[in-house]
């Protein structure tokens, strides 16, 4: 009661501006409300809950603040090794989806007997589940798997190769990744290439530009854009990768830091699992500013 | 191309070996490029009617060369096929019916902001992505333990709206922009309401743009793991199931299991394909 007796004499006028605001647009404001009320109160309360209870003792909460969830988790062999793969797959799986995406991109831009039939096969693991996309890998990456065997009958190699065990394993858990969304990076990547003038190509090649001079000096630095939105929507989901390792069933052996705070939050360490998910938030920003701030600072410079 | 076609005429006619080196490379890599995409589709439906005979052995076959329906009669006869699917079915049905009318409002109401607000609001929404679901996932699991929420239907659709209301508001937004606002301002002359006009003019011609958010948001749901994983133990979805029994079953049963989740997906793919090529707005403007 007090504070709003204080606050009249400077806020009357903030008030009635905010009135004027809702009499105004009171129509857009109720047809926006919901939809922003549950997506920003469903997504910043919990995390906010999750960032207070990281802070909190071990197993499930209380005696706030401490760092002994922190300890606990940072002093764990397996966080440690959670955070290494998943630091290591989200660069394997980004590098892989880029490098994959931008050819089948460039590959789609030809004309080509079959091109259509092309495109819909390559939009297939687009609607694969992804549970179904890793236990599939499975049949393939098993020892006793397709891959082993079509490499054996190819004479490649003489002895199966484990491909379920480090350090393999982070190949085929990003090859797993890079399987079901290389065609939403190179959907990202064609709609860029599309967007280039075909006359700076046509303008090259009448100078004797080769082939890859053509792609080096036109086609990467006019992609740009889109190679920075793809790497910023593909690194965040690589971070928070979930699903790939449990539908392997590698989980357990070969953590990621998502699994295990979920397997944290299973035993009902609460507050540990907690404080694994803040790590990753982190992470997950540091990244993407340092990425955003370099990418777009050559963007300047070139 | 051109200048060969020109110099036709005067040299005789011979191989462009260099050419046609190129071109079998590229179709090459076209048919390397099927292969890796298609393979683990195809060994998931060949496993699923393969004899284990055929499987189990030193040199797996790669193909069914027993076809057997054992493991689908195994599969659809678990007692857990069918509450796994009934709350797969019912959990995105929901979802979709609650995010398509929360978000319709909203997505239209932002489609006719100013170009900026628009941009803003949208990456706000987006920015909600960022988060970890773990970080999301586990106090709502608490509360919903607390509550009384955890393993239920209910539940695991409040925490899919999570998910899936910055997409479907996404693909919304699109699909209103497309709406010329002639028809917003001449519902206006005629006298109707605003709500009158959404609800009688724009929606109406909205209807296959909210169809795709619609379908869209139901296959969000119907593949999403981390929220069912963390809100559910005994009373899983479809893909959690799955989880389940990838340490249990052999891979005939696992792949069987997966062909089962795909099915509706591949279907509701072919679908929306349809209404993607619908050239909807045509008869509105045109009369």
């Amino acid at each position: 009661m007090a504070t709003a007796e204080l606050a009249r004499p400077w806020s009357s006028s903030v008030t009635q501006s905010i009135r004027d605001f809702v009499r105004k647009h009171w129509f857009e404001i109720a047809l926006v409300s919901p939809l922003f009320l549950y997506v920003f109160g469903s997504t910043l309360l919990p995390v906010l809950a999750s960032i207070l209870l990281g802070f909190q003792a071990p197993p499930r909460g209380g005696d706030f603040p401490t760092l002994r969830s922190y300890d606990l988790v940072v002093n764990s062999y397996e966080f440690v090794s959670a955070m290494t793969n998943t630091v290591i797959i989200t660069f394997a799986s980004v590098g892989l989806e880029l490098g994959l995406g931008l050819m089948i991109a460039m590959m789609m831009a030809r004309r080509f007997w079959g091109r259509g039939a092309f495109r819909a096969i390559m939009l297939l693991p687009l609607g694969i589940p992804v549970v179904v996309a890793a236990s599939n890998m499975r049949y393939i990456f098993l020892s006793s798997g397709y891959l082993n065997q079509a490499l054996m009958d190819l004479n490649l190699i003489a002895q199966p190769i484990d491909w379920m065990k480090e350090p393999y394993v982070l190949f085929t858990v990003a090859f797993t990744d890079t399987w079901k969304v290389t065609p939403l990076v190179m959907l990202i990547l064609l709609a860029g290439l599309e967007s280039i003038p075909t006359e700076l190509y046509e303008a090259a090649e009448v100078d004797g530009a080769s082939a890859w001079r053509r792609f080096r000096h036109i086609t990467l630095p006019l992609l740009r854009p889109a190679i920075t939105s793809a790497v910023v929507i593909r690194g965040i989901d690589a971070f928070r990768i979930f699903a790939h390792p449990m539908g392997l069933g590698v989980s357990r052996t070969t953590p990621v830091l998502s699994t295990f705070a979920y397997y944290e939050y299973q035993r009902v360490y609460w507050t540990t699992s907690a404080a694994t998910s803040t790590i990753l938030l982190v992470m997950i920003l540091v990244t993407v500013v340092l990425y955003v701030r370099r990418a777009g600072t050559e963007e300047i410079a070139g | 191309m051109n200048d060969e076609s020109g110099r036709e005429g005067l040299v005789p006619r011979r191989i462009n070996w260099r050419k046609t080196l190129r071109k079998l490379w590229f179709a090459l890599l076209v048919l390397l490029v099927v292969a890796v995409t298609i393979a683990p589709v195809y060994f998931m439906v060949s496993l699923s009617i393969m004899d284990p005979s055929d499987f189990f052995r030193p040199d797996p076959a790669y193909y069914p060369r027993h076809p057997t329906t054992q493991w689908w009669d195994r599969v659809l006869k678990s007692d857990t096929l069918y509450p796994a699917f009934t709350k797969s079915l019912t959990v995105a049905t929901v979802t979709t019916i609650v995010a398509v009318l929360i978000s319709t409002p909203g997505a239209y109401a932002i489609s006719r902001m100013a170009p900026k607000v628009k941009y803003v609001l949208i990456l706000a929404l987006f920015f909600t992505r960022m988060y970890p679901e773990i970080g999301i996932a586990l106090p709502v699991a608490v509360l919903f333990l607390r509550m009384g929420l955890y393993e239920s239907a209910a539940g695991l659709v409040l925490a899919h709206l999570i998910l899936v209301l910055p997409v479907c508001a996404w693909i919304l937004v699109g699909a209103f922009e497309t709406i010329p606002r002639d028809l917003e301002e001449q519902a206006a002359v005629d006298g109707a309401s605003r709500l009158g006009t959404l609800w009688r003019v724009v929606i109406p011609l909205a209807a296959p743009g909210i169809s795709v958010a619609a379908i869209f948001t139901w296959l969000l749901s119907w593949d999403e793991v981390t929220y069912a994983r963390f809100l559910t133990l005994l009373h899983p979805t479809l893909p959690i199931q799955i989880l389940d029994i990838i340490g249990r079953s052999g891979p005939t049963v696992v792949a069987t299991w997966a062909t089962i989740v795909t099915i509706p997906v591949v279907i509701i793919t072919y679908v929306m394909q349809r209404w993607l090529r619908a050239d909807y707005l045509a008869g509105a403007v045109k009369g």
